[in-house]
């Protein structure tokens, strides 16, 4: 009985026009099908499978190279987050405080976005709420060029434009963390501004329609429903743009001035951790302490930026609750 | 169709002397989407506060004409409208009329509950925010009188300060009346309030409807025959754009004058 019974599984059935009830075990084969489920399956597994392993290995990587500098070159943790002096290169007593970084860094991020985000949420409801038909045939365009521009050219038009009118108006070399933060907030506008449109447009059409039936001008509708109903959202607009600020290297590079020291106001030169690697980076040998310290550097970027991640999970969370 | 409206006006002012005048007069009004004529010539007059129920097959025009009434029509892009809808003297179509104004006048509830997702309380006083109005004592009355209108206030008095969202559908109706009702409205339009809603959700609304009639004049769109005769003073049928009948409630689901009317009301289409 048993035999039989195997024998029959084995068989793919003769009726039904060739289709088989069986699954086809021959997997080897069906790699070769374009509808093999099988083949499918491989192939999006694999990509989620190589970006997740490729996000876990950046992130070893970074951090045993980062904290080789605390560990073989044992230098303070504490006094590299907080020390203020930074001559890595000085052949007696070299010190190793990266706190004028993080400080340039967070600093030309926050001012960048507090430039960026008013004007790009402006836009952005523009062309969504005020004139949905032309300003979004303007500004989509616009904001695709923004974002297509490479950063060394933002850099040099910052460094040829920026940069004199800073120091003929403001003061000092022109070479500064505001010139810095003008030209990343040109850079994150686009980003800014196409998250925030896509949040206003999410923003469902019954809310707008029983604010203007309850005698809401245009502006008390924008004002008190449209912008709280996307409140959320737009708050992930500006920290994505932070994100990508916070990371930009080459621009900030060409104008910031990229002093070691802590700046006194936002009209002094100062330096961002991007700045500094790419500055040093060239100059070190591998496993020198310079290099060590300047992975250190790196892996302090990749904290704050998680950093920014983690403020995106929660602001949206938290937006879903309400 | 002109003449049966003008044949029962008549018979009902024998009927009726102390009816009082209409509230809103509507005169040859038409309602065009760019090129396609969505309302044809309506001529009725709505009596102060009663309920006025407009019916009618999907897409014969009567939600195009209540949300013409307080210009919420002016929104969508390429409707245009003619003729006169007469408030208080005015013909609200002109083009001076002060559409924010007007709303405050004319509430508006639609066929799905759309509270703000905001709190309770901030629903209900946002239209006076709106207004100007910033007394907190002026503000918390008006909500609290609200609810008790709207017959909510014993449901969420405990909890003004969560999230509208958290009520259920037809709680979320009946907020959305009571949010209509703080800018003390004249006139109340409802576009199938209770469409969306389960029977007892439903019949809370038609209770509070007809309650509400002693001080509003309600007019209501509806799919629902049967509410229509259990709430309304007077019925209005709509087909293709034009205003077949119009009349008491109790004598169009009767005796209607109409044969289209008839075959509607006894379900043979639409």
């Amino acid at each position: 009985m048993e035999n039989k019974s195997v024998v029959i599984q084995m068989q793919p059935s003769p009726n039904n026009e060739g289709r088989s009830l069986i699954q086809n075990k021959k997997k080897w084969t069906s790699i070769f099908n374009r509808n093999s489920e099988w083949r499918g399956k491989i192939w999006i597994y694999g990509s989620a499978i190589v970006v997740i392993l490729s996000v876990i290995a950046i992130t070893l990587f970074l951090t045993v190279q980062g904290l080789r500098s605390f560990v073989v070159d044992h230098i303070n943790v504490i006094d590299f987050i907080t020390g203020t002096e930074w001559y890595p290169d000085r052949a007696e007593n070299p010190s190793y405080g990266a706190l004028p970084f993080i400080f340039g860094s967070l600093t030309v991020t926050i001012l960048a976005a507090i430039l960026a985000a008013p004007f790009a949420i402006g836009s952005a409801l523009f062309m969504t709420e005020l004139a949905p038909k032309w300003g979004q045939k303007v500004l989509q365009p616009v904001i695709e060029i923004l974002v297509g521009i490479p950063s060394v050219v933002y850099g040099f038009i910052g460094l040829s434009v920026i940069v004199p009118f800073m120091r003929t108006h403001v003061g000092g070399s022109g070479f500064s963390l505001l010139s810095g933060a003008l030209v990343v907030g040109v850079m994150i506008l686009p980003t800014i501004t196409s998250i925030s449109a896509d949040a206003v447009r999410a923003v469902s059409h019954d809310l707008r329609q029983a604010s203007y039936a309850l005698g809401a001008t245009k502006w008390q509708t924008i004002y008190r429903v449209v912008i709280p109903a996307a409140k959320s959202t737009l708050l992930t607009a500006i920290v994505l743009g932070m994100a990508r600020a916070f990371g930009e290297a080459l621009a900030v590079q060409m104008v910031i001035g990229n002093a070691r020291n802590l700046p006194n106001a936002i009209s002094d030169p100062s330096a961002t951790l991007t700045t500094i690697i790419t500055l040093s980076m060239g100059h070190s040998t591998t496993g020198s302490v310079l290099n060590d310290v300047l992975w250190s550097l790196g892996l302090v970027l990749l904290i704050i930026s998680y950093g920014f991640i983690l403020l995106i999970r929660f602001i949206s969370r938290r937006g879903q609750i309400s | 169709m002109n003449q049966v409206y003008v044949k029962q006006n008549v018979e009902e002012s024998h009927q009726n002397m102390k009816k009082a005048s209409p509230v809103l007069e509507v005169k040859d009004l038409n309602i065009y989407y760019g090129e396609h004529h969505a309302v044809k010539h309506i001529t009725m007059p709505i009596e102060e506060k009663s309920i006025t129920a407009l019916i009618g097959p999907s897409g014969c025009g009567k939600s195009t004409f209540l949300r013409t009434i307080n210009r919420m029509n002016d929104l969508i892009h390429g409707a245009r409208s003619e003729g006169e809808i007469l408030y208080g003297g005015i013909n609200l179509l002109t083009p001076k009329v002060d559409v924010v104004q007007l709303r405050k006048e004319i509430g508006m509830v639609f066929q799905r509950p759309n509270p703000f997702p905001k709190s309770i309380y901030e629903n209900l006083v946002l239209s006076l925010k709106f207004s100007g109005i910033r007394d907190k004592k002026k503000l918390k009355d008006i909500a609290e009188d609200c609810l008790r209108k709207a017959a909510l206030w014993d449901e969420v008095k405990d909890r003004l300060d969560k999230s509208a969202l958290s009520l259920s559908g037809g709680q979320q109706q009946r907020l959305c009346i009571a949010r209509a009702l703080a800018l003390k409205p004249k006139v109340l339009l409802l576009d199938e309030p209770s469409s969306a809603l389960d029977p007892i959700s439903s019949s809370k609304i038609e209770e509070l409807l007809l309650k509400l009639k002693e001080e509003y004049t309600i007019i209501i769109v509806t799919h629902n025959m049967q509410q229509a005769a259990r709430i309304a003073d007077k019925t209005a049928f709509f087909y293709q754009g034009e205003l077949i009948e119009y009349g008491n409630t109790d004598q169009m689901f009767t005796h209607p004058a109409e044969k289209r009317t008839e075959d509607y009301i006894s379900g043979r289409f639409g």
